[in-house]
């Protein structure tokens, strides 16, 4: 029996027509998702700050990350965490750095919480930016202030969350610090500490607030959309 | 006639008699000396003048985040490593006042302070690249070797440990300008932070840490 030619012609055509209308829709697929690395401090043998009585500081970072985490991939990041339970030996800072510098993501996430103050403190690394003599990419980076070539970004990621959180009626303080692994990080860093919400009139909202954490989440998210769109393209990509 | 044996022992009751009035007047002597020695108000060694001065210490406060420069007078003593350690353990007793803005545990807190003397011609790290230059003979190191007491009971959290660490480097640097750069140890002997968050380990540059923070602005960085 011969195959009618016609009707096979006629739909090696079509399907010629199919894949070259494809090519512009391939073009315009969606932009690679965003890498962000979250570090939800202490853990392990670290509990970190007494909060209250029987609440340690670990207990809260990790609370408020797998918030955090829930709002970014929400918002279509791809998130990196170094912990997302408490393990009985958690990674030094020294690790944690190096999990971060070694996947390239956009920005980095340090999570803390203090019983002190009020608000959200923003800390950026109190590192120098580098001089002249050290713009050559070509020279080793020292570990101790490898975060020193992302001071701009970072002062800038930091500004973008800070407004954020202003939007979202939160009280922000920028200040600048020295702290592991932030100092010891490639990428655009910032380290984020949760401190009780303590309004002139009205009751403390600790830290532990399951609503002032997603507010602070939620706020952080937007943030982070912002700074994407600042930048244009993404800088990290999933690999 | 007497016996012997009763004259022994009356000889012998006579000499200790006259033995024990030796013993009595010889204590009463040296007790009437003792008491005339304490008695006695002449100064030791000639007391020396001290008149105050002023120095700025760099005063945190923990609502705003904020570090200011606030001048007092204090007698300080003239040798600059206890002249360091004087002012540091002013500055931070100072925390421990129920009036403080940056409230520390009261106690003693700095050990010692070292002053070390720095080679002229080494490269500064990119961290301390902004670090205001002083003469290349004048360059000191200062190890402030805090008390395990005080970091002990330092309340834990970046921005509280930031700020004290930001008041005593200012502080120095007002009182020192020879020091150019900043380490700390507790209790002789290297410590990873203050209170689990503040880096010890690194060097710091000694430079006026006064500081506001600026609220977010609109205005975009990058």
């Amino acid at each position: 029996m011969t195959l009618p030619a016609k009707p096979i012609a006629a739909r090696l055509l079509l399907a010629l027509l199919t894949s070259l209308a494809a090519l512009p829709a391939s073009a315009q697929q969606p932009l690679p998702r965003t890498v962000i690395f979250l570090d939800p401090a202490h853990g392990g043998s670290d509990p970190g700050a007494r909060l209250s009585d029987n609440l340690p500081e670990k207990t809260v970072t990790l609370s408020f990350a797998a918030r955090l985490r829930s709002a970014l991939s929400a918002s279509g990041f791809s998130v990196i965490t170094t912990r997302d339970s408490d393990p009985s030996a958690a990674f030094t800072t020294d690790q944690r750095a190096e999990i971060a510098n070694h996947s390239h993501p956009t920005a980095c996430l340090i999570l803390h919480a203090t019983a002190g103050g009020n608000g959200i403190h923003i800390i950026t690394s109190d590192l120098a930016p580098p001089d002249d003599s050290y713009a050559d990419t070509r020279h080793a980076i020292p570990w101790d202030t490898a975060q020193s070539a992302s001071i701009p970004q970072s002062v800038a990621l930091a500004n973008t969350l800070g407004l954020a959180l202003l939007h979202a009626r939160l009280p922000v303080l920028l200040t600048r610090s020295s702290l592991r692994p932030l100092d010891n990080l490639t990428c655009p860093a910032i380290a984020i500490e949760i401190a009780p919400l303590t309004p002139d009139d009205g009751d403390t909202t600790p830290v532990s607030d399951a609503n002032y954490q997603q507010q602070i989440a939620q706020a952080i998210a937007t943030g982070l959309t912002t700074w994407r769109r600042n930048l244009g393209a993404p800088v990290g990509v999933t690999r | 006639m007497i016996p012997r044996y009763q004259r022994i022992l009356f000889w012998s009751l006579f000499a200790g008699i006259f033995l024990m009035s030796a013993f009595l007047l010889r204590g009463c002597q040296q007790a009437h000396k003792r008491l005339a020695a304490l008695n006695d108000a002449t100064p030791i060694a000639a007391p020396t003048a001290t008149s105050t001065e002023d120095v700025t210490l760099y005063l945190a406060n923990d609502t705003d985040a904020s570090i200011t420069p606030t001048t007092e007078s204090l007698a300080l003593p003239q040798a600059p490593s206890l002249r360091a350690r004087t002012l540091l353990d002013h500055l931070l007793s100072a925390y421990s006042l129920p009036t403080s803005k940056h409230p520390l545990q009261s106690g003693l807190a700095v050990d010692d302070v070292f002053l070390l003397n720095e080679p002229a011609n080494t490269p500064d790290r990119p961290s301390t690249s902004s670090s205001e230059t002083s003469s290349p003979q004048a360059r000191q190191l200062a190890i402030v070797n805090l008390r395990g007491s005080f970091v002990d009971n330092h309340p834990s959290g970046i921005q509280v440990e930031a700020l004290t660490l930001q008041s005593i480097i200012g502080t120095l640097h007002a009182a020192l300008p020879e020091v150019t750069s900043i380490r700390f140890l507790v209790d002789g002997q290297p410590h990873d932070t203050l209170a689990g968050h503040a880096d010890l380990l690194r060097t710091y540059p000694a430079v006026d840490t006064t500081v506001h923070p600026a609220p977010p602005t609109e205005t975009p960085q990058l």
